[in-house]
C-alpha cells in the first residue's frame, strides 16, 4: 500500500555555528503512521526532529541547508508563518512541562493563543483534547485545580492534550515517557497507537524497546548521518545495514 | 565496545550447548547405525539409554532460550539466534527419537540370524548421515552454501526411502520369503522411515541456519535463494 508522504527532508544539512549536526538527512515522515529516530547520544536525532517544526530557529547561529516539505510545501519558505507551522507540528517534550495554571487553562492556552474567544468552542475543544490524550476520565473533577498538582504520567498526556488541543497535523515527541514510571509509560505508549489514526507522531526514545512496540518506520542516526530507514519490523528483525545491527543489538556504544 | 557482553556471552554459550547437543544427537544416529547393521543389542541399548541426556539438554537449552527472550529482549541477529536455537533444538531431539526407534530396531533384529543389511538402506543411511553432518557443519560454520546443499538433498532421500519400501515389497511378494525374511524386512522399512525422517530434520536445520544467518525464511519449500 503506498503511503501518502506527510512531511519530507531532502538533502538537509543542519549546522550549530561551524559544527555540521546533521549531514545530508533524506528522510520521507508517513502520514498517520509513527515514525521512531533512534540512535546513540548526540547523533542528531533531536536535532533533526526540531528541524520539523523549526525550533532551532530560537538557537542563535544555527543554520539549515536542504530542504524540509509539509504536504509538499518548504517550512522554510519565506511565506510560511512559523507559529502556524508550530501549530501544525505539535511538540511533546521528556519532562512534563505544564504551565502553572489550571488544568483547563493549560489546554485552552493554545486556543487562546490562536485568537479564539467562544468560550463554548473552547470549553467543548479542551474535552475533547483531553479525552484524545486518554486524561478526561482522570482529570474531570479536577478541571479548574493546578496542573501542577497532577503525576508525571497525567502532566505528561495533559501536556499531550494541550498539543492536541489546536489540531495539529504532526506531532513531535521527544522521549515523552524516559521521566515517567512504567505503567504512565505503558499509558503514553497505548496512546500513542490510539493517536497516529488522527495524527502523523514522529518520537526520538533512548529505549530500543519503546521504538520497537510503538512505531510503524524507524529511523537509525548515526554521527549526524541518516544509516538507515525501514519498516519498523525489519530494522529488528533484520536490518540491512550492519552498523544499525551492531546498534540495536548493543555491539557498540 | 560490546554494550552487552555478558548477554553475547550467553548467546555464545548456547550456540557450544547446541553443537553439544548435535553432537549427541549425531553419535546416537551413528551408533543406532551400527547397532542395526551389526545386529548389536548391547549398542541399542546404550543408544536407548543416552537418549535421556539430549532430552535433558532440549529442557535445558529451552529454558536458557526462554530466559534469554524474557530478560535480554534481543533483537535483529541475536533474536534469530535464539530462535533459531530452539527450533534446532526440537529438531536435534527428534533426531535423538528417531535414532532411538531404529536401535529398538536392532534389539529385535538382535534376536533373528545374522544378515547383512540391504543395500538400499545402507544407501539410505550413509546419505541421511551424510546430510545430518553437512547440516551441523553448515549451522557451526554459518556456511550457507553448505546449507543449501544440505536442502537440495532432502528429495533425493525420500526418493531412496520409496525404494526401500518397494525392495520390501517385492520381497514379501516372492514365494520363497520365510517368516524371518518378512520380519527383517519390516524392520527395514521402519528404520527408513526413521531415516527419512532424520533427514527431514536435517533439512529444517539447514533452513534454520539459513534463517539465523539472512534472517530469510525458506521453510516448506527448502531450496536455494
Amino acid at each position: 500500500m503506498a503511503h501518502k508522504i506527510k512531511m519530507a527532508a531532502r538533502t538537509l544539512d543542519f549546522y550549530y555555528g561551524s559544527f555540521k549536526a546533521l549531514h545530508d538527512i533524506t528522510l520521507e515522515i508517513r502520514e498517520n503512521q509513527v515514525t521512531a529516530l533512534i540512535g546513540p547520544s548526540g547523533c542528531g536525532k533531536s536535532t533533526f526532529l526540531r528541524c520539523l517544526n523549526r525550533m532551532n530557529d530560537l538557537i542563535p547561529g544555527t543554520r539549515v541547508d536542504g530542504e524540509l516539505t509539509l504536504d509538499g510545501l518548504n517550512i522554510h519558505a519565506p511565506e510560511v508563518d512559523v507559529v502556524d507551522l508550530r501549530r501544525r507540528v505539535g511538540m511533546v517534550f521528556q519532562k512534563p512541562n505544564p504551565f502553572p495554571k489550571t488544568v483547563f487553562e493549560n489546554v485552552a492556552y493554545g486556543l487562546r493563543v490562536n485568537g479564539v474567544r467562544d468560550n463554548a468552542y473552547i470549553a467543548q475543544q479542551v474535552e475533547k483534547s483531553l479525552r484524545d490524550a486518554a486524561l478526561f476520565d482522570e482529570v474531570k473533577d479536577r478541571m479548574y485545580d493546578s496542573a501542577l498538582g497532577l503525576s508525571g504520567g497525567q502532566q505528561q498526556r495533559l501536556c499531550i492534550a494541550r498539543a492536541l488541543a489546536v489540531a495539529p497535523d504532526v506531532v513531535l515527541m521527544d522521549e515523552p515517557a524516559s521521566a515517567l514510571d512504567p505503567i504512565a509509560t505503558q499509558k503514553i505508549e497505548e496512546l500513542i497507537h490510539e493517536l497516529k489514526k488522527r495524527f502523523t507522531i514522529i518520537i526520538v526514545t533512548h529505549s530500543m524497546q519503546q521504538a520497537a512496540r510503538v512505531s510503524d518506520m524507524t529511523a537509525f542516526f548515526y554521527m549526524g548521518k541518516l544509516v538507515e530507514t525501514d519498516n519498523t519490523e525489519t530494522i529488528f528483525t533484520r536490518p540491512s545495514n550492519k552498523q544499525t545491527e551492531d546498534y540495536i543489538t548493543g555491539r557498540f556504544g | 565496545m560490546d554494550g552487552r557482553s555478558h548477554f553475547h556471552a550467553e548467546l555464545e554459550l548456547l550456540t557450544d550447548k547446541l553443537l553439544r547437543m548435535a553432537g549427541l544427537a549425531r553419535k546416537a544416529l551413528e551408533d543406532s547405525l551400527r547397532a542395526f547393521s551389526g545386529c548389536d543389542a548391547a549398542l541399542a541399548r546404550e543408544v536407548i539409554d543416552r537418549d535421556a541426556e539430549i532430552n535433558r539438554m532440549e529442557c535445558e537449552l529451552d529454558e536458557t532460550s526462554l530466559r534469554l527472550l524474557a530478560l535480554e529482549q534481543p533483537v535483529a541477529l541475536d533474536l534469530r539466534r535464539v530462535v533459531g536455537g530452539m527450533r534446532m533444538t526440537i529438531d536435534l531431539e527428534r533426531v535423538g527419537d528417531e535414532a532411538l526407534h531404529i536401535a529398538e530396531r536392532a534389539i529385535f533384529l538382535a534376536q533373528l540370524p545374522p544378515a547383512p543389511m540391504s543395500a538400499r538402506l545402507d544407501e539410505l543411511a550413509f546419505r541421511v548421515s551424510e546430510m545430518l553432518d553437512k547440516a551441523i557443519s553448515a549451522f557451526h560454520a554459518g556456511d550457507m552454501d553448505l546449507a543449501n546443499e544440505v536442502c537440495r538433498m532432502e528429495a533425493g532421500i525420500s526418493d531412496l526411502n520409496v525404494l526401500v519400501l518397494k525392495d520390501a515389497l517385492r520381497m514379501v511378494e516372492q514365494s520363497s520369503c520365510t517368516s524371518q525374511a518378512l520380519e527383517r524386512s519390516m524392520h527395514e522399512v521402519i528404520a527408513g522411515r526413521s531415516l527419512e525422517r532424520i533427514g527431514d530434520k536435517a533439512g529444517n536445520i539447514a533452513e534454520t541456519t539459513i534463517f539465523m544467518v539472512k534472517g530469510v525464511s525458506i521453510k516448506h519449500r527448502c531450496r536455494p535463494f
